[in-house]
C-alpha cells in the first residue's frame, strides 16, 4: 500500500516521457519526410518532362526544401478583411492536427508507435477530419474561389471515402484484425512475401485503395479542390506565407501517410526476405528499408500518374467513385469472404475439406482454387461494371430512360 | 527521318498517334508507359544535345554550360574601332539615331578644333541600354558598319544610370565582332575599312580615336579567340584599353594594311603624335623588317623612318592604271587643299 503511489508516479513519468521521445519523432520524421517528398516529387517529375528539376540548392538540390520554408517563414502573415479571421486560422491547424494524429498509429517497417487495437478506423475517422479543415478554409477566406474549392473538396473526400473503405474491407478479412500491427506481423508469411497484393483479391483491393487515396491526398487528376486552372488555387487562395505552408505540409504529410498505409496494408509492411532471420535490431532497420522503398515506390507512382493523367472534370470524378469503383469494391468484398471461406474453413464448411484437404498454409489446392474462382468473379466484376459504364445513352431503351438509367 | 531544305536540315521525328483500338483503361496504362520512358531516358540515356529527339535531357545547366550563339544573335548595340589605328568607324551619320524606334540613341558629331565644321566621327554616343528593345535596326540601317549587335546578355546590374551607356564603354575592336561573328564581319568588312579610310582622311588631330584611349589601363591583348559569351563578356573589359598592338598571327597581308594606314595617319598628323604611338611603330618596324615580304604592295615604303612625307610613297608593283588614279587623286587633293 505504501509502495504504490511511488511507483504510479514513476509509471506516469516514464510514459510521458516515452510519449513526448515517440512523438517528438513522429512530427520530426513527418516533416523531414515531407520535405523530402516534396524534393522527391520535383525531381521525379522534373524528369519525366525532360528536365533536371531544384539541383543547386544543396547536394542535387536537397536543400530546397529548407531554403523554401525560410521564405514562407519569412513572409508576410496575411488575414483578408472580411474573412472569418477564428477559422482562417484554425482551417491549417485543424488539417496539419488530422494528418499528424494518423502518424500516431502508422507502423514505420516494424516499428510501431503506438498499437492501437483498432487502429485502421482510427485512421480514417482522423483522416475524415481533413474535410473539415478543408471546408473550413473555403468558407472562412470569405472568397467565392475558396468557397468552391472547399465545397469541392468536401464533395470529393466524403465521395471517396467509401471506395477508400470499401477497399480497405478485404484486407480486415484476410488478417481478421483491425490493428494495423496485426496486419503488418501477418503479412510476414513465405519468407516475408506473404503480401497481401499477391493475391486477387488483395490486388483489386490494392489498385481500388490506391486510385481512392490519390483522391484523398488531392492527388492529380483528382486536384479538383485546388484546380489552379479554373479556381484560382481552391481553398488555398487566401492562405499565404506560414499557414500557406502549413496547408502544404499537411498536404504532402497526408501523402506520406496513406503511402505508408499502403505499404503496411497491401505490401507487407517492412515485411521482405531476411527480415525476421536478423533478429530484432537488424531486422528492424532492414524491415524500415524495405518499408520506405516500398513508400517512395508507391509515392513515384503517384508523381508518374501526376505526370501523366489531366484532371477529371467534376461529375467525371463523382461517377468513377459511384459507378466505377464502388460496385468493384463491393464486388471484392464479396469475393474475399469467398478466398477467406475456400482457404480457411474446416469444420465450418466440410465439404470443402472433403475436396481440397484440411486448411494449412502450405494446402496449395486450397490456395490455387482460391486463386481461381476470385479472379473469375473479380475480372467477371470489372468486365461488367465498364461495360455498364460504356454504355451511351443513345443505347439505352425507352424503359430504361424512364428508369432512370441513364447517364 | 532528315528533310533537307535551302536553309539546311530539319530533323522530323515521326510520332503514331492513331492508335484507334484502345479501350478499358489502356490508354492510362499506354501513358504511364510513355512517360516513365521519358523519365528514364531523361535520367539514365544519353543527353538530347543534338534536339533531334523527342526525349532525353534537354537542359543545359546554364552558368556552367552554353549553347553556342548563333552569328546573328543580337542583344544590345555596340560601336567597333579599328584594333590598329583605334579610328572609330562612326561617323555620326545620325542614320541610327533616327531608325531607332524607342530613341535610345543620342550621337553628338565631333566639330573640327579650328574652323568648328563638323567631322564624320562622334564626339559622345549615348545609348540608353535599359529601354532598348534589340530590335537591331541601328545595325541594320549604319552605312559605315560601325555599329553592331552584342552577344553579351548578361548585362544585369543594380546601377540603373550605368545603363546609359556612353562611347567608352560602348566602344568594342573590329576584331571580338570578328570573333563573335565572322562570317557577318567578312561579308561587310572590305567596304567598311575602305569607308573607315576615307573618313580617316577627314578627321583631324586626335578625334575618331580619342575615345578607345580613356580608359586607362591593361595593354591590350591580341585577337580574342573563343566565340562564347563568356569569351565576349571577359572581351568587354579586355579591349577598352589604348590602340592595340600588333599581334605577331597577323597575317603579311593584314600587317601591311596596317602599316600603311599607320603611316598614312602620321603623315596626315605632321609628325609622331605621342609617345605611345609612335613606340607601336618602332615595333610595327621591326616586325615588318622580320616578317613583311617585299612583294606586299604598301610595305614598300614601310620603314617608319622613311615616312616623313604627308602621303605615303606609291607601291612598287601596284598595276600601272592603279597608280595613275591614284595620282589623279592626289593631284586633285592637292589642287582643293591648296585653295
Amino acid at each position: 500500500m505504501t509502495y504504490w503511489p511511488v511507483i504510479a508516479v514513476d509509471a506516469w513519468i516514464g510514459l510521458v516521457l516515452v510519449s513526448i521521445i515517440k512523438v517528438t519523432l513522429i512530427l520530426v520524421g513527418g516533416s523531414l519526410g515531407m520535405m523530402f517528398l516534396t524534393w522527391y516529387e520535383r525531381r521525379a517529375i522534373a524528369y519525366m518532362q525532360d528536365r533536371r528539376g531544384p539541383n543547386r540548392v544543396g547536394p542535387q538540390g536537397l536543400l530546397q526544401p529548407v531554403s523554401e520554408a525560410i521564405k514562407t517563414m519569412t513572409k508576410e502573415d496575411i488575414t483578408p478583411l472580411d474573412a472569418d479571421r477564428v477559422v482562417h486560422f484554425l482551417a491549417p491547424v485543424v488539417m496539419l492536427g488530422a494528418t499528424v494524429l494518423a502518424f500516431a498509429v502508422i507502423p514505420w517497417g516494424n516499428l510501431f508507435p503506438s498499437s492501437l487495437r483498432v487502429g485502421v478506423l482510427f485512421i480514417f475517422a482522423v483522416t475524415g477530419l481533413h474535410t473539415v479543415g478543408m471546408l473550413m478554409a473555403g468558407w472562412g477566406s470569405n472568397n467565392k474561389f475558396a468557397l468552391l474549392g472547399g465545397m469541392r473538396g468536401v464533395a470529393q473526400m466524403v465521395s471517396y471515402e467509401i471506395p477508400l473503405l470499401m477497399a480497405l474491407l478485404p484486407i480486415i478479412l484476410l488478417s481478421g484484425s483491425l490493428s494495423l500491427t496485426d496486419i503488418v506481423t501477418r503479412q510476414g508469411d513465405w519468407y516475408g512475401f506473404g503480401w497481401y497484393v499477391f493475391s486477387p483479391v488483395g490486388l483489386t483491393a490494392f489498385i481500388t485503395f490506391f486510385i481512392a487515396a490519390l483522391a484523398e491526398g488531392e492527388r492529380t487528376p483528382f486536384d479538383i479542390p485546388e484546380a489552379d486552372s479554373e479556381i484560382v488555387a481552391g481553398y488555398l487562395t487566401e492562405y499565404g506565407g506560414m499557414k500557406f505552408a502549413v496547408f502544404y505540409l499537411s498536404n504532402y504529410m497526408t501523402n506520406l501517410a496513406l503511402c505508408f498505409i499502403m505499404a503496411s496494408l497491401f505490401l507487407g509492411g517492412g515485411n521482405g526476405p531476411g527480415v525476421t532471420a536478423l533478429g530484432t535490431v537488424l531486422g528492424g532497420l532492414l524491415s524500415l528499408v524495405y518499408f520506405f522503398i516500398k513508400a517512395l515506390a508507391l509515392f513515384f507512382l503517384m508523381v508518374l500518374i501526376r505526370g501523366t493523367v489531366p484532371r477529371l472534370r467534376v461529375d467525371q470524378l463523382m461517377g468513377f467513385a459511384w459507378k466505377f469503383l464502388l460496385p468493384i469494391v463491393l464486388v471484392n468484398v464479396f469475393s474475399t469472404a469467398i478466398w477467406v471461406a475456400i482457404t480457411r474453413w474446416g469444420p465450418q464448411a466440410q465439404i470443402f475439406t472433403d475436396w481440397f484437404g484440411e486448411p494449412a498454409s502450405d494446402n496449395y489446392l486450397r490456395y490455387g482454387v482460391a486463386i481461381v474462382v476470385t479472379l473469375i468473379i473479380n475480372l467477371l466484376a470489372v468486365y461488367a461494371v465498364m461495360r455498364i459504364n460504356r454504355r451511351q445513352p443513345s443505347d439505352l431503351t425507352e424503359e430504361e430512360i424512364a428508369l432512370g438509367l441513364a447517364g | 527521318m532528315t528533310l533537307s531544305t535551302r536553309k539546311g536540315t530539319v530533323n522530323i521525328v515521326e510520332v503514331n498517334r492513331h492508335d484507334n483500338n484502345i479501350h478499358a483503361g489502356q490508354g492510362t496504362l499506354k501513358g504511364l508507359d510513355i512517360v516513365f520512358r521519358k523519365f528514364r531516358k531523361a535520367l539514365f540515356g544519353k543527353a538530347n544535345t543534338e534536339r533531334d529527339d523527342t526525349e532525353g535531357q534537354f537542359n543545359v545547366q546554364y552558368p556552367e554550360e552554353r549553347l553556342v550563339l548563333a552569328e546573328a544573335y543580337r542583344n544590345m548595340p555596340i560601336l567597333l574601332y579599328d584594333d590598329a589605328t583605334g579610328q572609330e568607324l562612326c561617323t555620326s551619320c545620325f542614320q541610327c539615331e533616327r531608325v531607332c524606334p524607342p530613341q535610345v540613341i543620342h550621337i553628338t558629331q565631333a566639330k573640327h578644333p579650328e574652323t568648328g565644321k563638323p567631322v564624320p566621327a562622334a564626339a559622345e554616343f549615348v545609348l540608353e541600354y535599359d529601354t532598348c528593345m534589340s530590335c537591331g535596326y541601328c545595325a541594320e540601317v549604319c552605312p559605315f558598319d560601325a555599329i553592331k549587335m552584342d552577344h553579351d546578355f548578361e548585362l544585369s546590374t543594380a546601377d540603373h544610370p550605368a545603363l546609359d551607356v556612353h562611347y567608352t564603354h560602348l566602344l568594342r575592336p573590329v576584331s571580338y565582332y570578328e570573333a563573335i561573328a565572322p562570317t557577318m564581319w567578312a561579308e561587310v568588312r572590305d567596304a567598311a575599312l575602305k569607308k573607315l579610310q576615307n573618313n580617316i582622311k577627314r578627321r583631324p588631330g586626335n578625334i575618331g580615336v580619342d575615345h578607345g584611349q580613356k580608359i586607362a589601363g591593361k595593354s591590350s591583348a591580341a585577337a580574342p579567340k573563343a566565340a562564347t559569351p563568356a569569351a565576349g563578356a571577359a572581351g568587354r573589359k579586355q579591349y577598352t584599353g589604348p590602340i592595340a598592338k600588333v599581334g605577331t598571327s597577323m597575317s603579311e597581308d593584314k600587317l601591311a594594311r596596317l602599316m600603311a594606314i599607320r603611316e598614312a595617319n602620321t603623315g596626315k598628323r605632321g609628325g609622331p603624335p605621342e609617345s605611345g604611338a609612335h613606340a607601336i611603330e618602332a615595333d610595327v618596324a621591326t616586325n615588318a623588317a622580320g616578317q613583311v615580304a617585299p612583294s606586299d604592295q604598301a610595305t614598300s615604303g614601310s620603314a617608319a623612318s622613311k615616312a616623313t612625307g604627308p602621303v605615303a610613297a606609291p607601291g612598287k608593283n601596284m598595276s600601272e592604271d592603279k597608280l595613275a588614279r591614284l595620282m589623279a587623286i592626289r593631284e586633285a587633293n592637292k589642287a582643293k587643299q591648296g585653295e
